[in-house]
């Protein structure tokens, strides 16, 4: 895919983020940007700190350098506020409440929202886009298959209405065939508006959606480029693509 | 409403009639004194599991929220202050002991909440003890009457049933559900977790609180340190884990079954009763997590399933 327009204004944008658990460094000075309407990836082995750099996005752990979105420093802002930002969340393992409704959690997401008539809109939009949550509205998030949770997770994200969302691995646990469901799904949000930043482990997909990458490799940004150009890159082919 | 909300609600409502007849129909003060004992509990257990039950914080405290609310109440009563108005102060007073506990340790993740309200209803169980030794803080015996107690606590059991239930089904109810279903995936959809603990927190102990001061109200005489003692804390938990946590009718239950079960065997077995209960609550936390509630509602799908099974086998093939 082409990237939109470069002069785009930067959406996400993070400075020399150095992320610590005790004494080890699991990230060091990473700096990235997400431009609107984009969709950018994080890929890389696990440990690489990809999860990390998301969490830091989100308000979860603490961390050094600076996250900025649409120009507001996010240092300070706590992680529920994140959210009322304008950022939505596909968490790591889904995060989905298993002894809550499909129909409870995706109304969770609407939390911080006031204006009714706009989220009874969004439910409809959630359901026309993942009609199989609609038949399991009643049923208990843990009884759902791992495919549909990811699915009630990704609706979760819409339904709290963010300008920009954070997916962490979506396609952990899926059949391959459910993966491709699911990106294209990616790809209609984006499509529609909605500026995504991806952390995969799965880079053949993550690559063939995003307009642009970055190569995380123990902490730290290797390479960087625009999907086509990094899953052309030999060093990117035989780490990442399976030679 | 549908069908099963009409009879539950009708349900409760009988209950609750009957409940304020109760006074007409005996006259036998040691039935309406069981009574009692039994709101009182039902009170507790259910003050505990909003917070407990609900939110997923455990509070191994809660003695410290139902002794200060009696000790407040106490004091000020015996001290010629106006019952209701002492009532209220022992409420909010354990809502402000409670947040004093609360904020800190609830910035912490894991076990400081748990380890920090045990410490908390010990250290208060100690100093109280010492700092008022003897039982001279006791109501004149001539103004006692039974009924207008029996009728407090039967107002506080349905006004704290009736909030907890209000309470989760509400937004903020279902937020604190996210909290005890998961932090991070709660904060990730912009719900506080922080936010949702203190006030399911401050509701708890806001109506332990209370009970303590009915408690406080109705007990004629007692060390001032004994609603502190674990007993306390340890009881209404075991009640709302036999019935089960997290729903509304559990810690009812519990409350109903812990009070019957615990008469029959003082009775019977004497102190020994101490050691049943224990093994009780083991066995229910390892097989039945659940409670008495999960076990009903498991039994029932079984025998659904099973007659669902015949159904199926009954249709004619075409």
């Amino acid at each position: 895919m082409s990237a939109p327009d470069q002069d785009n204004h930067v959406v996400l944008s993070v400075q020399d983020l150095n992320i610590y658990y005790g004494n080890i460094r699991a990230v060091k000075d990473i700096s990235f940007e997400v431009h609107e309407g984009e969709i950018v990836t994080l890929i890389g082995a696990n440990g690489a700190g990809k999860s990390s750099t998301l969490r830091a996005i989100s308000g979860i752990i603490p961390y050094k350098g600076t996250i900025s979105y649409r120009g507001q420093d996010l240092h300070k802002v706590p992680a529920d506020k994140i959210v009322a930002m304008g950022i939505a969340q596909v968490p790591e393992g889904r995060g989905i409440f298993g002894s809550l409704t499909v129909r409870e959690n995706l109304k969770l997401a609407t939390w911080q929202r006031k204006d009714k008539a706009e989220i009874s809109r969004d439910y409809e939009r959630v359901y026309s886009i993942f009609p199989r949550l609609k038949e399991r509205l009643n049923q208990q998030g843990g009884t759902l298959s791992g495919g549909e949770q990811q699915m009630l997770a990704v609706g979760r994200a819409l339904m709290s209405r963010g300008t920009l969302m954070l997916l962490d691995e979506p396609s952990m646990g899926l059949a391959p065939v459910l993966v491709r469901d699911i990106f294209k799904v990616l790809r209609e949000i984006n499509q529609s508006g909605t500026t995504i930043l991806l952390v995969e482990q799965n880079a053949y997909m993550a690559l063939r959606l995003a307009h642009r990458g970055y190569v995380l490799e123990t902490g730290r940004v290797t390479i960087s480029g625009t999907g086509q150009e990094l899953m052309g890159n030999p060093r990117v082919k035989e780490a990442y693509l399976g030679g | 409403m549908n069908k099963k909300q009409i009879v539950s609600s009708s349900l409760l409502l009988i209950a609750i009639i009957l409940l304020a007849l109760l006074p007409l129909m005996t006259k036998k003060n040691s039935t309406i004194n069981l009574v009692i004992l039994l709101l009182l509990y039902m009170t507790l257990a259910s003050s505990w599991n909003i917070l407990g039950g609900y939110t997923g914080q455990t509070n191994l405290g809660h003695a410290a929220f139902f002794g200060i609310g009696s000790l407040i109440t106490r004091l000020l009563w015996i001290g010629g202050i106006p019952f209701s108005i002492a009532f209220l102060a022992g409420g909010i007073g354990a809502v402000a002991l409670a947040l004093l506990i609360g904020i800190p340790a609830f910035k912490l993740r894991g076990v400081y909440f748990a380890i920090g309200t045990l410490a908390l209803a010990q250290i208060l169980n100690l100093t109280v003890s010492n700092i008022f030794p003897e039982m001279s803080y006791n109501p004149n015996l001539a103004d006692y009457q039974l009924m207008p107690r029996y009728y407090l606590f039967l107002v506080l059991a349905i006004l704290t049933i009736g909030s907890a239930y209000f309470l989760v089904n509400s937004k903020w109810g279902l937020g604190m559900m996210a909290v005890r279903e998961g932090e991070d995936a709660a904060e990730s959809l912009g719900i506080s977790a922080l936010k949702h603990k203190l006030l399911a927190l401050s509701v708890s102990a806001f109506f332990a609180g209370l009970v303590g001061g009915a408690f406080a109200y109705y007990h004629v005489s007692y060390y001032l340190s004994m609603p502190f003692g674990p007993e306390w804390t340890f009881d209404p938990m075991m009640m709302a884990y036999i019935g089960g946590t997290g729903t509304i009718i559990g810690p009812i239950i519990g409350a109903v079954f812990f009070v019957g079960l615990k008469q029959f065997l003082v009775w019977n077995v004497g102190e020994y009763h101490l050691i049943i209960f224990g093994t009780l609550f083991i066995l229910i936390v390892l097989f039945l997590p659940g409670g008495l509630v999960e076990a009903w509602n498991k039994s029932r799908r079984l025998l659904q399933s099973r007659t669902g099974q015949k159904k199926n086998r009954v249709v004619p093939i075409t």
